[in-house]
């Protein structure tokens, strides 16, 4: 089907942007960021100034064979600078996105729509946040802790973060420096044992096998608070599990936040 | 057979596509047979900016008749609209509302929003 025969439902109120490719970056196998330098918004009349929160996303439309699919991609980097994002994403066995994306070298460009979601934490308020993910689930956690921690709040933050083994673990440098630099985040990395022979893939192993025990032991069990606030990001229906885990055991549902891929 | 007739709230004329589910996919986005899926597949672009992935609310609308024939609402989708603007109460994601085969009708609305407010 052709693109321009088709017929657009709706309007958004999200703009259209075009971004260079300045640098890219392996972070874990398979695993890269791309940097990119916002030079402008085509369509739109004067400068339009890209602005994000926290956890959203960027969407890009992107060429698989004859059709055009959506494919999106978390910011990565802090709002603080919006004219220079981050994204970080895995290459998908046989996933048209990411292979149009890893394809992609430094200089090109790349035309994006947002930001999108509501899965942000902006503006931190006093209590304890934790933050779990497994694999490139994380990469919204970053921005958002560091939120967190510049914050006036005196809030607490922990990542709970599954991996298959350390080097798969994104960022880790950064999470191990934050914690000694700074008493109120702490890093759980749950790494799995070195006798596991499972095949890799993107089945939400990290999540089910690795985390839910471990938060269950620690926040459902051997606890009585449900005044936390948890923020819950990954792939599958694992995601959903951690979610009526924490549900059911008495923490608010709007406590729960998540965002599954 | 399903046939989903397609309204506007823009004033575009309505469209109605006539789909055979068992070739579902149409399209890569949105679970297969849902309403995003079917209208991509068909030429209609709905807005979906997550790629169909239930983490956005820009590909929702507003079934007006044949509820019936689509897959209940999970608790995710619900999750998710309750942050769409003008939700009403027969208010779908259309990468989440799987059909089966009868008559469904839905309202595109005018605006998607890209941020809670």
């Amino acid at each position: 089907m052709e693109n321009a025969a088709m017929q657009t439902a709706g309007a958004s109120s999200s703009q259209a942007f075009e971004a260079t490719i300045t640098r890219i970056v392996e972070r874990a196998p398979d695993t890269c960021s791309f940097f990119l330098h916002i030079t402008g918004s085509p369509g739109s009349q004067g400068s339009q100034k890209f602005t994000f929160k926290p956890g959203q996303f960027l969407s890009f439309s992107l060429p698989a064979g004859e059709q055009t699919l959506t494919r999106a991609y978390t910011i990565a980097s802090l709002p603080e600078d919006s004219e220079h994002l981050e994204i970080c994403l895995n290459r998908v066995a046989d996933g048209p996105g990411s292979s149009y994306l890893f394809s992609r070298k430094e200089a090109d460009v790349l035309r994006f729509t947002g930001p999108w979601g509501t899965f942000v934490l902006d503006q931190p308020v006093k209590t304890e946040y934790v933050f779990i993910a497994d694999r490139v689930g994380v990469i919204p956690f970053r921005p958002m802790i560091q939120r967190v921690l510049s914050s006036s709040e005196k809030s607490i933050a922990r990542l709970l973060y599954a991996a298959r083994q350390e080097s798969d673990l994104l960022y880790r440098d950064e999470w191990q420096a934050w914690e000694r630099q700074d008493p109120r985040f702490s890093f759980w990395p749950i790494l799995e044992p070195h006798n596991s022979s499972r095949p890799s893939g993107p089945d939400g192993y990290g999540i089910e096998k690795l985390l839910l025990p471990h938060i269950e032991q620690h926040y459902v069990q051997n606890d009585t608070r449900r005044d936390r606030q948890f923020y819950i990001c990954g792939i599958g229906r694992p995601i959903l599990l951690l979610r009526d885990l924490l549900r059911g055991a008495g923490y608010e549902r709007k406590a729960v936040k998540y965002e599954k891929w | 057979m399903a046939r989903l007739r397609v309204l506007f709230e823009n004033g575009d004329p309505e469209q109605t596509i006539e789909c055979d589910l068992a070739k579902a996919p149409f399209h890569h986005d949105g679970e297969p047979g849902s309403i995003l899926d079917i209208l991509l597949g068909h030429g209609i672009v709905l807005e979906h900016a997550c790629g169909g992935n239930c983490a956005c609310t820009t590909c929702h609308v507003i079934v007006t008749e044949g509820m019936q024939h689509l897959s209940e609402n999970e608790e995710e989708e619900d999750d998710m609209l309750d942050r769409a603007p003008g939700l009403r109460s027969t208010s779908r994601l259309g990468c989440q509302a799987v059909m089966a085969d009868g008559d469904v009708t839905i309202l595109i609305p005018r605006h998607t929003i890209n941020q809670q407010v």
